[in-house]
């Protein structure tokens, strides 16, 4: 009687379940096909440390990912004890009366009292601590599932108690068994869908940071305007999200108050694809305002510990605005810049040239230079990064590198890509790379990040391919012979800009360099490879005259680095240093000027030529 | 209403001029060309007005094979069709040449406002719009500031010297030379990019004999080129030559 | 003989007029040089003129050239400069004869050369200079064709206190135009300078801008004075809108409309590149600062290295001397 109805409700709440993951893989289904399978020794390596690890999970929070770690660790091995359990409850097979079976109970024991010790903890986290990452809103379905969680631990912990065929057994027994089965029901249209899908969104995640991948104008893509745009590893990445916040608490824009929250995007998202709304406009979605709010950091990417790229969805839908011609009127002008000075800020080419003959540098030649000094927009026309780049040409002198610069540079299309003008950044893109591929530099040194991630890793998709290193990263490894000089603790606080930082992960190098200099290092609050935002990137640099919805990136920043208490804030990246001294500049004019002066904003090439010449 | 814009192609404003042999025009060679500025803001207006009245943009010039760059970049930005007098021999005219043979590839045309930019960047001779007007017959206003139609009256905000402005009303049609800075131009989209490939460009020849009305004798790099002035002395000895500076030299006060 | 055009507005005489005299005089070489100045009543201007050295002034007049519109203007200077048969016709290049010189250059088909800055005669050649691809070139262009050639000046180019003044003053002769009213297709309003409801510094032609040098934001009193003194609209760095010293409409920046004036002078303004960018257009730059090696002596025209509360009042003083 009893398997009768077991196999009923086995049946029901299967058929429930699949029906459920049927209507979802269709959405998938039906989504154009984005994924790639590249690289599979990777990949399965992150399955590995990611997913069976648990590696982002924990490190992202230490202890609220230990104990989701232990959950999940403990939900993999009892996957074992519910099946057994289930056919010996549906008739089909006994192995639970087996003698070893008790021995896996007591292997497991431990186990569950890790999962309830761990499911309490997060509960009693998210409902009395109350995270703001979590929602403002206290999750009625969450505190459900981990009330779930703790019940078949509970049960089955009593079953070390209960004789199976007591009254009370049966009841533990079946209470175990609903408890499985109602949560199989709600999994799919809940958070815990990423059961199923998060190893795949992990390890179908791109594996670079903030990949989007080209678009081919040939076929007349446009970018993503409609819902029914979104690639297949969107839709992946939307049912996965588990909502936990970590996007959002580390997102600069957020910090700042602005209108933008990544988490809030993803589950946008997943609204209206399980809504059907396939022909509703994203940027409707989203609301317009908030896509513009991204510095693309990549801070959300990089933090969430089931692979959601948010990246590919922001600058997908701006370049669905930008192809209608929506994109914000300081845009359209840095783009009218670009078309006809190939430079940010549409500076003529002979101030450019100016600076080349001052600084007395040579037209780059294959046969006579090592290195190609990639100058970039700051580095042609920007007169305090220039002052940076004297003191690297120093140093290379002195180090006997033999370099050389283009006599013309384009802009390398950065900001264009970043904001969704994918047909500005090809244009300059196919032009730099046919230059490139002419004089077939072996090294591209560059002082600016943004330079080393276009031209390093986003050039490769327009066919080119060369070395491409970060002043830091170069200047490091040539001056590992200075012998580091006795100085009294001049300390420093390093900032690391996200396209250094968090994209190249160079975080050690500037560092290693600083010390060998004779300074101490500062950490701020949100450091090394997960910084917080200098506020330039993603297009805002241009946005200086905007009415700013919240705080100011930059000034939240310069806050942070000052709340360090070093006499010196030194970043490797110009336009870090550009919003910084802007930063410092408001600071100083406005009412907290009590001290905003007495901090000096150097770039690392600058601090380094200074003090390297004395050594 | 269709609205004819004419376009040059003009070298990019930071090439580097180098002389041909002869020294009477700019060596033809590795030198990057883009629209005329002030012809950019003119494509701009009518753009505008096109999407504010309904009609069609004709984007129109005059030169060498090379010009359907421009008028691609037209297209792109939204105008309709373009008309393309072709031939060498405009590389270099003077406005007289190019208004003469801009006049007869357009006076067919139903154009009910033609707009251009005030000057090019390469010559500069501020002659072109108010010489296509005189042929066309129709009456013109230039530097113009802001373009009001209401059915068939044309109302237009004309710059003076000074700070000054004057509105101008005039019937239709009219030509109209365009001040840069009265919009702000927008950008060739990606499906603007895409839809301008299927766009017509009708080329036309330019009559067999042209009518110069100047010749260059001479091309040369002028003796002075912009450098920084320090203005040495006291406060007030500096702001006297300051002023002075300022009245006579870059007569600006 | 050499016809000048002189341009009145108002019956007020316009200063280029003077040069277009006496860039004739330099030209003429033994020909002898009118002057003819159009407008509904002309007497004062053609006066003015009359003390120049030159054969005679022609006061061209009817009620239909006030206002001024082309179509007005080319009727009755065809009708002038026909009975005169002049060798060359000089005008100003004035907005005003920008509006009208090609028009009557087509009417009567002939030659026009315009912005021109010198010329050369060579044997019997006149040649004008004329700047070229936004002044990087200079070309020495001669008109082709038949008498007159019309050749307009840049304003500026020649100097106005070099014409030639006579003892006597010359004959001033009324020459009257057969002008009809309907012949005009323009109706002009009345010339206006722009209300100031609003602050639009991309129409400003002269801006004073203050940055952090200013120190406080009860020291924007004394740059204000400047900007008064200069007729010129006060703008700012970023900094000083941030803290509220000025409204956010006064800050030139980057972005957007950026200001194109034809004189900007930044007074404790250290040239950061964001505020660069935004003041690029403007065709004569004066910076005032206390650090020499500021970015914004880079790009000015004219600097004064100093201490600006010393300086602008001085400069103050100076304008209103």
């Amino acid at each position: 009687m009893e398997t009768l109805v077991l196999w009923l409700l086995v049946l029901a709440f299967a058929g429930w379940f699949a029906r459920q993951v049927a209507s979802r893989l269709r959405l998938i289904a039906a989504a154009p096909d984005t994924l790639s399978f590249d690289h599979a020794g990777v990949r399965i390596r992150r399955f590995l440390v990611d997913v069976i690890g648990q590696r982002t999970t924990i490190t992202g929070r230490p202890l609220a990912g230990l104990a989701h770690a232990f959950v999940f660790w403990g939900f993999v091995v009892f996957s074992g004890y519910t099946v057994a359990e289930f056919l010996y409850g549906l008739g089909l097979v006994d192995v639970v009366h087996r003698t070893w079976f008790v021995g896996y109970r007591a292997v497991l024991t431990p186990f569950a009292v890790a999962v309830l010790g761990g499911i309490v903890y997060l509960l009693l986290r998210r409902a009395i601590a109350r995270p703001i990452g979590l929602g403002d809103t206290l999750s009625l379905e969450s505190v459900l599932i981990a009330l779930f969680i703790a019940s078949l631990m509970v049960t089955f912990l009593l079953t070390w108690w209960l004789d199976e065929a007591s009254a009370a057994g049966r009841v533990n027994w079946w209470a175990h068994s609903l408890v499985i089965l109602t949560f199989l029901a709600v999994i799919p249209s809940s958070k815990h869908f990423h059961l199923v899908l998060s190893p795949f969104t992990v390890m179908l995640k791109s594996l670079e940071l903030g990949t989007v991948p080209n678009l081919d104008f040939e076929k007349e893509e446009v970018g993503l305007e409609t819902v029914k745009d979104l690639g297949r590893k969107i839709v992946l990445d939307a049912l996965t999200c588990v909502e936990c916040g970590r996007c959002q608490v580390n997102c600069p824009a957020w910090g700042a108050g602005k209108a933008l929250n990544p988490k809030a995007v993803v589950l946008q998202t997943q609204e209206a694809l399980l809504a059907g709304q396939k022909d509703r406009k994203l940027a409707e979605i989203y609301s317009e305002e908030v896509l513009w709010q991204c510095t693309t950091c990549g801070a959300c990417e990089q933090q969430c510990p089931v692979g959601i790229e948010h990246l590919p969805l922001i600058i997908g839908s701006r370049r669905g605005l930008v192809s209608n011609g929506e994109a914000p009127g300081y845009l359209a002008a840095t783009y009218n810049n670009l078309e006809r000075r190939a430079n940010i800020w549409g500076l003529p080419s002979d101030q450019r040239q100016k600076f080349i003959t001052s600084a007395g540098l040579e037209t780059f030649d294959p046969q006579k230079h090592d290195v190609l000094v990639w100058l970039g927009c700051a580095g042609g026309y920007e007169a305090d990064f220039q002052r940076s780049l004297r003191s690297l040409f120093d140093v290379l002198r002195l180090k006997q590198v033999r370099f050389g610069v283009l006599a013309k540079e384009r802009c390398t299309g950065d900001p264009a890509k970043r904001t969704g003008n994918e047909y500005l950044y090809q244009e300059l893109a196919t032009a730099n790379v046919e230059q490139l591929k002419a004089v077939a530099p072996r090294t591209i040194l560059t002082s600016c990040p943004h330079c080393l991630k276009t031209l390093g890793s986003d050039y490769r998709l327009v066919g080119y391919q060369t070395e491409v290193v970060h002043s830091s990263v170069f200047v490091e490894k040539l001056t590992r012979d200075t012998v580091a000089r006795e100085r009294p603790g001049e300390t420093v606080t390093y900032h690391d800009p996200c396209y250094l930082g968090r994209y190249a992960g160079r975080v050690d190098e500037p560092r290693a360099l600083l010390e060998r200099l004779g300074a101490t290092v500062r950490e701020p609050a949100r450091t090394r490879d997960n910084p917080y935002c200098c506020g330039a990137g993603g297009g805002l640099f241009f946005a200086d005259k905007e009415e700013e919805h919240g705080a100011r990136i930059s000034d939240i920043r310069l806050k942070q680095l000052r709340e360090t208490g070093s006499g010196t804030i030194v970043t490797a990246c110009p336009f870090c240093s550009i919003m910084l001294k802007g930063a410092q500049a408001s600071a100083l004019a406005g009412s907290e000027s009590a001290g905003a002066g007495d901090v000096q904003i150097v770039d690392l090439m600058t601090f380094v030529g200074g003090r390297l010449a004395k050594t | 209403m269709t609205i004819g814009v004419c376009i040059k192609q003009v070298p990019a404003r930071d090439w580097q001029p180098r002389l041909n042999e002869a020294h009477s025009w700019i060596r033809d060679v590795d030198v990057a060309y883009e629209m005329n500025e002030p012809d950019a803001y003119a494509l701009e207006e009518a753009l505008r007005l096109k999407e504010k009245h309904g009609g069609e943009v004709v984007a129109c010039s005059a030169g060498p094979a090379r010009v359907t760059q421009v008028l691609r970049e037209a297209l792109a930005r939204g105008a309709d069709r373009a008309i393309h007098v072709e031939d060498d021999r405009l590389a270099d005219a003077d406005a007289g040449v190019v208004a003469d043979v801009l006049a007869l590839a357009m006076k067919h045309e139903p154009f009910d406002l033609i707009l251009t930019g005030l000057q090019s960047d390469d010559q500069g001779s501020a002659q072109t719009g108010v010489l296509l007007a005189a042929h066309l017959g129709i009456p013109h206003a230039t530097i113009i500031m802001d373009v009001q139609v209401d059915g068939r009256t044309l109302r237009v905000k004309r710059e003076l010297e000074g700070g000054w402005f004057q509105w101008i009303a005039m019937g239709l049609p009219a030509v109209l030379t365009i001040q840069s800075g009265i919009n702000q131009l927008r950008y060739a989209t990606l499906k603007g990019i895409m839809a301008a490939r299927k766009k017509e460009i009708r080329s036309v020849a330019a009559p067999p004999r042209l009518e110069p009305r100047q010749k260059i004798v001479s091309l040369y790099a002028p003796e002075k080129t912009k450098k920084t002035e320090l203005i040495e002395g006291t406060p007030a000895e500096a702001a006297r030559t300051l002023v002075k500076k300022l009245r006579d030299e870059a007569r600006v006060i | 003989m050499i016809l000048v055009v002189g341009e009145a507005r108002g019956g007020n005489l316009n200063r280029s007029s003077w040069e277009a005299v006496a860039a004739a005089q330099q030209l003429a070489g033994g020909e002898p040089v009118a002057v003819a100045v159009l407008g509904a009543n002309v007497a004062a201007a053609a006066a003015e003129l009359a003390h120049a050295q030159v054969a005679e002034v022609i006061a061209v007049e009817n009620p239909a050239l006030d206002p001024y519109t082309p179509d007005g203007y080319v009727v009755a200077l065809q009708q002038t400069v026909e009975p005169l048969d002049p060798s060359i016709v000089l005008l100003a290049h004035t907005y005003q004869t920008r509006d009208y010189a090609p028009t009557i250059a087509a009417r009567m088909a002939r030659a026009l050369v315009t912005d021109v800055i010198r010329f050369r005669v060579v044997g019997e050649e006149r040649r004008f200079a004329r700047p070229m691809f936004q002044g990087k070139l200079t070309a020495d262009v001669v008109p082709l064709g038949p008498r007159p050639h019309f050749v307009t000046l840049q304003v500026g180019a020649f100097r106005a206190d070099q014409a030639a003044r006579a003892a006597q003053p010359a004959p001033i002769r009324s020459l009257s135009v057969q002008l009809e009213p309907g012949a005009i297709r323009q109706q002009p309003e009345a010339p206006f300078q722009e209300a100031r409801q609003a602050v639009d510094l991309s129409q400003a032609s002269r801006i004073v801008s203050v940055g952090r040098g200013i120190k406080e934001a009860a020291n924007i009193g004394l740059v204000q004075r400047l900007a008064d003194a200069l007729g010129a609209e006060l703008a700012a760095s970023r900094p000083i809108c941030d803290a509220g010293w000025l409204p956010m409409e006064r800050q030139v920046g980057s972005s957007g409309q950026t200001v194109a004036p034809k004189l900007y002078l930044a007074v404790g303004i250290s040239g950061a590149i964001q505020h660069l960018v935004g003041m690029k257009g403007a065709s004569t730059i004066v910076a005032i600062n206390k650090d020499p090696d500021a970015p914004i002596f880079e790009v000015a025209d004219y600097g004064v290295v100093g201490d600006l509360f010393e300086v602008v009042p001085a400069l103050t003083a100076a304008l209103k001397e």
